[in-house]
Formats: structure tokens, C-alpha cells, sequence
């Protein structure tokens, strides 16, 4: 891993119940597959891919979680480190929905303060089967404050946009702190933690 | 030649055709005309065209001889031609002749091939036949003689006869009798199916592992691979449960002294998975060998589910007489209610971690080696399999590794594990911090080194469990742990900041301070007796100095050690194909704290300086001022032998120094010394420039400036010249003869020195010298 292989490096750890399609999401992004009869994730996946915005190159470091209650200690201990947390849930699964507030409380205790929480409805390929609407979800996320998207890993409806869109905004948060820790990091991910400076001045 | 008798033939047609129609002029147009002239004109045409048929007469005529010649050679051809016809006819004959024999012969071929194949199905029906016939005998002998293998074989040779040639010889002339033979062979099929099930059951229950070995191998004979396979890995299961059931029953048995009491369930399941691995490796060979390659996974996929079920028995058991869930419940609680009375004593769950990590460690080797035997076995079985059959076995295989209750209850194992640990870890570090305590002599306190214990222990516990993930979580939760937790301590701890007290040693005078200080420079080293400081909050600022840069290093050390030993672990094939980069992320974010400790020494010292250092250090270099260097010879000698400044603000730079030599770490140390410097030479340049100097001023300068730096040199390993480069020039410019004399040493005369003052400030250093007149000095160019 060459330090100049990119000009940003992003966590995004993507989490929700089991079966609302985060791996095909991940798989369709980073290898352009749908995978049929994708079997439940085992831990934590984790993938790779380096995409250019505004002629920089950002790598994507993406923790695929495994939806599965056994595996929560596993995949909550990532919460952490993660840059963004990508939230799904199945637009045809209402219980994957109601679960929603659940991880809200998961990311609340686990997670950076600073973290980019984006909710994705996922399967919007299977409209005839949408228990949840579209205006439901809007107004949850905007009363959370996150930023809203619905996708279909299987149609690839949006899952490019989702990433790029959330890499974007990740280098301008990254950018942003930057400036106000005043610490020039090569890293972002690095810049994000609570400065020695900013919390305390000794002089 | 082709020119000149081309217009030949033509003509002769024209001749042919009638002279009429060559004619321009009709007799039908000649007679109607009435008008002289036109009659005159028609004669003159007429005779025009007389004229030209005269000539291609003449012209005919002239070939006459040419044709006539031609002629007589085509007679004297003519019997020639006759002979060639001859010829050819004949030739045409013997073609055909040929031809028909031809045919003839391959029409002939091709029957004595068609009679050749007929003969040899012929014979081929016939050994069939025989061979049927040979079956019907050979089962009924093999079967009144109990010889049921022989029988199989029989029933073997008749299941892989063609099903026509049964067909064909029941048409025979002898067709009822074959039928009725045939009728006794399905028969016996039936009777031999039976007895072989009946009989393996019955070897089965006796535990006649030698007959059931016998009847295991006669059922792919008869074409039942499936059934076999699911009776023998019956009989094996019930082996595996039995041993299993013993196993359980010595367990609740043990007596709690036992060595290995603490990791008996461990050990439990490690007498179960080895049971199968032996049974697996005991019966391998006789599968491949009378099933084919490929048909382990279906033995080891009955024995899976009687592994399932066992291990469900003995972690039923586990959770039971551990507690385990009640622990886990009591942990959760201890950490939602921070400070509960009731909080779980981490130390009591230290063994139940131990075992749980052990157990997780058996159930990945039994999982790899199950899976190292299936793939090897598919893979024989594969080697001319299409990519689909290979992938489809691949994802059967997966599917039974992930699928099966062994793996999902040792991952629910690990799930509450990994919170247990992390409780642990994070309640054994406050304990520690708690208890921190500190030695005189050293550099460091006790918790530091109890803190990596601590988080080294629980790692390398989670490292024990051989499962990545678990691993690498408990990574990501020591990063956690020391990044915000530890760290947050060590930064409380400077924050309250260093006293800044007058120092109290100034007062022992200067003897036994320059007496420190010899010996400190023949020895390298102070001895710390003589200068006692009671003050604990300054300790305690060192101390956490120290500690935040040994955490810095110990995190390195840990991840360089965890490196290699996840190597250790990876290379014996634990892990999926991500395990290495999960693992190097992890670790990455753990080597990442490092640099944030580093950056907390840095604000300590800096802290350091300015709050102790800084407030000492000024009032020393202000005496500069009170110490005239407006002097001339009589007190220049004066200087010399009592010296005013330089030697007292070494002495106590020394004194002051000892104290953080003996409290800080060479390191540390090195770099508030660093810090001190810069700090002496941004000071000493203001109030040398609040200072007049004469020329001897200048040289006394000079000399206090060589002392100084010739004393930090030697208390400091980093190259001091630098800073105080722009002092040295300084004390340059004062020593100076005349204004002019700048010159030599300015602009193209500067030679290899780097002139570090601006022009201005030249001429301000210059103003400071009493004897240098202020117009020199605007006149010089700079």
C-alpha cells in the first residue's frame, strides 16, 4: 500500500439488517457484478477501489458487515475508524425499516461524531413488492439529518451515484478540517480525530 | 493476314444475299424515277457501286488458290481422323469398365466391414449373453454360499451389461428361457439388496466394524453409492456419538483441581473433532476406493450433522455450568451503568475467555482440515469436470463450512466474547491506571507497562481464537481503547501542568552545583541524590512524559509483533483471502495512534518549556543587561578572573537541567534540551540588542557566546551552531574594528559564511558598538 497511490484515503463500513443487499452493493460497485444466491456475509468483507473526483484520486476502503445479530460485536467494533456509514435497509422489507432507529442507537454510542451517515433503500428493482415509501424514508433521514438514496444493486440504479456522491462530500469534509485543525494531513482519515491543539492550549 | 481475309467472307454473303439488297438503290425506287437527273444520278450510284463489287471479286479471286490448298491438306487428314475416333471409343469402353469395377469392389468392402461389425456385436452379444448367463449362475451359487461379494460382482457385471442385449436375448430362440433366468438374476438384485441392508444393519448394531466394512464396500456394486455412504457414515456417526457421550459423561466428572479443568469443554471438543478427523483419515481410502473420488463430501456431510449435534451438547453444557450467557448479560450491564456497585470482576472472567478463545481455535483447525479434505477429494473427482461442476462443488463446500451449527454457534461464542474481552481489556486498564505507581530510578510508572500487558494479553487472546475477525476486532477495540481511553488519561494527567516553582536548588550555591556538574561530564550521567525533589505534580509531569513516549513506542513494538505473528497464523492457511488486508488496515489504524502520543509529547514539552523552562531561563539571560559591556582594559582584566554573567547562567542551566536529565528519558530529554536552546538564543539576541557594547565589550561578548555554546554542545546531541548562528554573527559585527571592516566579511567577501542578518539589522547590531559613529554606519553599502 504506496502512500502515493492516492491523494485520499475514506472508511465507509455499510451496516443494516441481514439480507437488505449490502454485499451486492459493495460487489456492484467495486467489481460490477450482481452475484445471484449471495450468501450471508461472514464477519466483515472488506474491498478496495480507488475512484478519481475533480482529477483526485480517492480510495475507498469498504467494510462490507455482516447483518447478522451474532456478528454485531465484530462489526460494531469498525464503527470507530469509519469515515462514512452507509445505512440499508430493504424497501420491500418493512421490519428492515423499523430496525432503522436501532442502528441510529448503535452508530450514536459506537461511532465518531463526525461521521457522514447515508440511508440507502435498496431492491427498488422489485417495486411491485415496496412496503416503504419513498416519502416515509425522506422524512425519517431528514428528521436524522442524513442524506437520503434509493438504489438497486441489481439494476446498478444509483449505486455508482451513492459512492461518488459520498466520496465527494468526504473530501470536502476532509478538506474542511483540514483548515480547522490547521494541521495540513495528507490523511484524512488522520485529521478527523479530536487534535491535541484544538482541545487544548497550554500557552 | 486475318485483315486481309476478313473482308472475304463478308463479301461472298453479300453475293449470297442478292446484289439487289447491296444495293443502294431498289429496282422499285430505279422504276418509279422520271426525272432525268435523277435518273443520271441513280446510273452514276449504280456504276459507283458496280465499281466497288468488281473489286471485292478481284479480291475473292485472289484467295481462290489459298482455299483450294487448304482443302487438299483436309483431305489427306480425313483417314487420320478416323483412326482417333477409333482410339477414344475404345478408351471410353476400359473407363467404364473400370468404374463399374470399382464400385463393385468397395460395395463389397463395405459389406465385409458391415459383416465384420455384425460379428463382432455378434460375439460381443454372445460373451454378454454368456456372461448374463454366467451372473444367473454365479449369484445363485455365490448366494446359497454367503458369497455375497462375489454375488455383488455378478450383479455388478449384469447392471452394466447393455440393457438391449438383455433385450435382444430374451427374443432368442432360448427367450424363455433368459427370461426366466433374467427374472431369477432381478430377483437375486432384490434378495442381495436386502440381505446386504439387513446385514449391515445387524453388523451395524453388534458394532462388527469388520462386517460393516464388508457390506460398505458391496453397495456401489449393486449401484446404491448413496445409500451405502449415508448407512456407513450412520454407523460412524453412532461411533462418534458414543465416543462423544463418554466424553460429556468424564467432564461432569472432573474433579475442579484438575490440571485442565479451566479448559475442560475446550478439551472436550477437541476428543470430538479429533474423533472425526480420525475417523475421516481411517476411512478415506476405503471410500475412494470403492466409491470413486468425489464422494467424501457426502460422508463428511452426514458426519457434519452428528458433529453438530454434538458440539450443541457439550456448548449447551459449557454455557450451562460457566454461566456463560449470564456472565455476558452481567457484562452488558456493567457497561451501560458505568458506575454500578455491581460491576463483574473482570479478573473472574479471565479464564472463561481463555476457554472460549480455545474452543474457537479447535472448531477453525477441525473446519480446515475438513475443508482441506474435501477440496483435495473434489479435486481428484474434478480434474476433467466442466468449470460449472467444479464452482457447483465449490459453493457445496462453502456452504456446509458456513452453514453448519458448528460454525454459527462458535460465532455466537465469539460475538459475546469479543464484548467480554473488550470489557476486560478496558476494566483491567482502569485498574491499572488506578493503581499506578511509581519508583524512584525509573522513568517510567507502573502503568504503562500494565497497560500493554493488558492490551497485548487480550489481543494476543483474541489472536489465540485463530479467528480474523475476532482478532481483528479486538484490534480495532485496543486502538479504541488506547487512543481515547489511555490517551485521555495520559493528557489529563499533563494538563494539569508542570509547577512552576522558583527552583529551590538555586540556593545550594555554586560549589557543589559546578561539582555536579564535573562529575556529570566526566560520567555522562548525574547522580540525582544531591538535588531531591519533593515536589510530586513536577514527577508526575515527567513521569507522564516519559509515558506517553514509551506508549508511542510500545504501540509500534505491538503492531510489529502482532505482524508477525498474524504472519505465523495466515501461513498455516487460517483466514479467507482478505484476512491480510483486514489485518494490515487494523493495524494501520492502531500504528496511526502512535503518532498521537507523539504529538502529546510534543505539546508536553512545549509546555515544559514555556511554563518551567521559559520563566527561569529569562531572568538568567536578563542579567546580561545589569552586567555593563561598555568596558575598557582595567575591567576587561576584571572580567577575567570574576567572571560577571556566563559562568552563573551555565551553573544554573546545569542545575536546572539535572533535574529533567535524571526525571526524562534520553529522548525527551534531548529534545527539551533542543527546545531550551532555541528558546536561550531568541532571548539572549533581545537584550543584546537592549545592550551598548565598546570594543572590548565586543570581545567579551564574543567570549561569553563561545563559553555558552561550547557548554550546550556538550549537553545536547542535536547541532546547536545552527541556532545560534545569528548570535555568532552578531558577536562578529561587535568585535569589529572599524565600520568599514564589515566589508571584508559582507556581500562578495563573505566567503563560506551564510549571512543570517538582514542589512538592516547589521547596522542596528553595528549602532550597538559606543565607539562606531552613526554616520559610518548610514554611509556603509549594503
Amino acid at each position: 500500500m504506496s502512500m502515493e497511490d492516492y491523494d485520499f484515503l475514506f472508511k465507509i463500513v455499510l451496516i443494516g439488517n441481514a439480507g437488505v443487499g449490502k454485499t451486492c452493493l459493495v460487489r456492484r460497485f467495486t467489481q460490477g457484478l450482481f452475484p445471484p444466491g449471495q450468501g450471508a456475509t461472514i464477519g466483515v468483507d472488506f474491498m478496495i477501489k480507488t475512484v478519481e473526483i475533480n482529477g483526485e484520486k480517492v480510495k475507498l476502503q469498504i467494510w462490507d458487515t455482516a447483518g447478522q445479530e451474532r456478528f454485531r460485536s465484530i462489526t460494531q467494533s469498525y464503527y470507530r475508524s469509519a469515515n462514512a456509514l452507509i445505512l440499508t435497509y430493504d424497501i420491500t422489507c418493512e421490519e428492515s425499516f423499523r430496525c432503522l432507529p436501532e442502528w441510529l442507537r448503535e452508530i450514536e454510542q459506537y461511532a465518531s461524531n463526525k461521521v457522514i451517515t447515508v440511508l440507502v433503500g435498496n431492491k427498488i428493482d422489485l417495486a411491485d413488492k415496496r412496503e416503504v415509501s419513498q416519502q416515509r424514508a425522506a422524512e425519517f433521514s431528514e428528521a436524522q439529518d442524513m442524506y437520503y438514496l434509493e438504489t438497486s444493486a441489481k439494476e446498478s440504479d444509483n449505486v455508482e451515484k451513492l459512492f461518488l456522491d459520498l466520496a465527494c462530500r468526504l473530501i470536502s469534509e476532509a478538506r474542511q478540517n483540514t483548515l480547522v485543525n490547521n494541521v495540513s494531513s495528507p490523511l484524512p482519515g488522520e485529521g478527523k480525530s479530536i487534535s491535541y491543539l484544538t482541545c487544548c492550549n497550554f500557552n | 493476314m486475318a485483315a486481309a481475309t476478313a473482308p472475304g467472307p463478308r463479301a461472298l454473303g453479300e453475293e449470297g444475299g442478292g446484289s439487289t439488297a447491296a444495293s443502294a438503290l431498289s429496282m422499285e425506287q430505279i422504276q418509279s424515277l422520271t426525272d432525268l437527273a435523277d435518273l443520271e444520278a441513280a446510273y452514276s450510284r449504280l456504276c459507283e457501286e458496280e465499281k466497288v463489287v468488281q473489286e471485292e471479286l478481284d479480291t475473292l479471286l485472289e484467295q481462290q488458290s489459298t482455299i483450294e490448298n487448304k482443302m487438299v491438306a483436309l483431305h489427306r487428314m480425313g483417314p487420320n481422323l478416323q483412326l482417333i475416333e477409333g482410339d477414344a471409343q475404345q478408351l471410353a469402353g476400359m473407363i467404364t469398365f473400370t468404374c463399374n469395377l470399382a464400385e463393385n469392389v468397395s460395395s463389397k468392402v463395405r459389406q465385409l466391414d458391415l459383416a465384420k461389425n455384425r460379428l463382432y456385436q455378434a460375439i460381443q452379444r454372445a460373451d454378454d449373453i454368456l456372461d448374463l448367463k454366467f451372473c444367473m449362475d454365479g449369484v445363485q451359487t455365490a448366494l446359497r454360499n454367503e458369497d455375497y461379494e462375489q454375488a455383488a460382482a455378478h450383479i455388478h457385471r449384469y447392471l452394466s451389461l447393455d440393457k438391449s442385449v438383455i433385450e435382444l436375448s430374451r427374443q432368442g430362440k432360448e427367450g424363455g428361457i433368459i427370461d426366466a433366468n433374467l427374472k431369477l438374476l432381478q430377483e437375486a438384485e432384490q434378495r442381495l439388496k436386502t440381505i446386504v441392508t439387513e446385514k449391515f444393519d445387524a453388523a451395524m448394531k453388534q458394532g462388527d466394524l469388520p462386517q460393516v466394512e464388508r457390506f460398505f464396500k458391496i453397495f456401489p456394486l449393486l449401484g446404491l453409492h448413496e445409500e451405502g455412504l449415508s448407512k456407513f457414515s450412520e454407523y460412524l456417526c453412532k461411533q462418534v456419538a458414543n465416543k462423544a457421550e463418554e466424553n460429556l459423561q468424564l467432564v461432569m466428572g472432573t474433579d475442579l483441581s484438575d490440571r485442565r479443568a479451566a479448559v475442560i469443554f475446550a478439551d472436550t471438543l477437541t476428543l470430538l473433532f479429533e474423533g472425526i478427523a480420525r475417523v475421516v483419515e481411517t476411512h478415506q481410502p476405503i471410500v475412494e476406493t470403492y466409491y470413486g473420488p468425489g464422494r467424501l463430501y457426502t460422508l463428511i456431510k452426514h458426519l457434519q450433522v452428528e458433529c453438530d449435534q454434538q458440539v450443541e451438547k457439550v456448548v449447551d453444557k459449557f454455557i450451562k455450568e460457566r454461566d456463560y450467557h449470564r456472565q455476558f448479560q452481567q457484562v452488558q450491564n456493567s457497561m451501560m451503568r458505568s458506575s454500578s456497585a455491581e460491576k463483574i470482576e473482570p479478573r473472574e472472567l479471565d479464564p472463561i475467555l481463555t476457554e472460549v478463545t480455545l474452543m474457537n481455535a479447535r472448531s477453525e483447525l477441525y473446519l480446515r482440515f475438513i475443508k482441506r479434505r474435501i477440496i483435495s477429494d473434489f479435486e481428484v473427482g474434478d480434474s476433467m469436470a466442466s468449470e460449472e461442476v467444479k464452482q457447483e462443488h465449490q459453493i457445496y463446500l462453502d456452504k456446509l463450512l458456513n452453514n453448519c451449527l458448528l460454525s454459527r454457534t462458535m460465532q455466537e461464542l465469539i460475538g459475546y466474547y469479543i464484548t467480554m474481552e473488550e470489557y476486560f481489556m478496558r476494566e483491567t486498564v482502569n485498574k491499572a491506571v488506578a493503581m499506578d505507581s511509581y519508583e524512584k530510578g525509573q522513568l517510567t510508572s507502573s502503568m504503562v507497562d500494565d497497560v500493554f500487558y493488558i492490551v497485548k494479553k487480550c489481543i494476543g487472546r483474541a489472536l489465540s481464537s485463530s479467528s480474523i475477525d475476532c482478532l481483528c476486532a479486538m484490534i480495532n477495540h485496543s486502538t479504541t481503547e488506547l487512543e481515547s481511553d489511555f490517551r485521555e488519561v495520559l493528557y489529563n494527567k499533563l494538563k494539569q501542568g508542570f509547577p512552576a516553582t522558583t527552583f529551590q536548588d538555586f540556593q545550594r550555591g555554586v560549589t557543589s552545583a559546578v561539582n555536579i556538574m564535573h562529575s556529570s561530564l566526566q560520567q555522562g550521567k548525574f547522580d540525582t541524590k544531591g538535588i531531591e525533589s519533593t515536589d510530586e505534580a513536577k514527577q508526575s509531569f515527567l513521569v507522564t512524559l516519559n509515558n506517553v513516549e514509551v506508549c508511542s513506542e510500545n504501540i509500534m513494538t505491538l503492531k510489529k509483533t502482532l505482524e508477525s505473528d498474524c504472519s505465523k497464523l495466515l501461513s498455516q492457511g487460517f483466514g479467507g483471502e482478505q484476512a491480510q488486508a483486514k489485518i494490515d488496515s487494523c493495524l494501520a489504524d492502531m500504528a496511526a495512534v502512535s503518532n498521537k502520543f507523539r504529538d502529546l509529547l510534543q505539546e508536553g514539552l512545549n509546555e515544559l518549556n514555556s511554563t518551567a523552562i521559559k520563566p527561569q531561563v529569562k531572568p538568567w539571560i536578563n542579567l546580561f543587561l545589569s552586567v555593563s559591556h561598555n568596558i575598557e582594559e582595567e575591567e576587561f582584566s576584571d572580567y577575567e578572573a570574576n567572571d560577571p554573567w556566563v559562568q552563573q547562567f551555565i551553573v544554573n542551566l546545569e542545575q536546572q537541567m539535572t533535574e529533567f536529565k535524571a526525571g526524562l528519558s534520553p529522548v525527551i530529554y534531548d529534545t527539551l534540551t533542543g527546545l531550551m536552546t532555541s528558546l536561550i538564543a531568541i532571548e539572549l539576541e533581545k537584550v543584546l540588542l537592549k545592550s551598548t557594547f565598546s570594543r572590548l565589550g565586543g570581545l567579551q561578548f564574543d567570549k561569553e557566546l563561545r563559553s555558552l555554546i561550547a557548554y550546550l554542545t556538550t549537553v545536547t546531541t542535536w547541532t546547536i551552531r545552527d541556532k545560534f548562528a545569528r548570535l555568532s554573527q552578531m558577536a562578529t559585527i561587535l568585535n569589529l574594528e572599524r565600520v568599514t571592516e564589515i566589508l571584508d566579511y559582507w556581500g562578495p567577501n563573505s566567503g563560506p559564511l551564510t549571512w543570517r542578518l538582514t542589512p538592516a539589522e547589521v547596522r542596528q547590531v553595528l549602532a550597538l558598538r559606543i565607539d562606531f559613529r552613526s554616520e559610518d554606519i548610514k554611509r556603509l553599502r549594503l
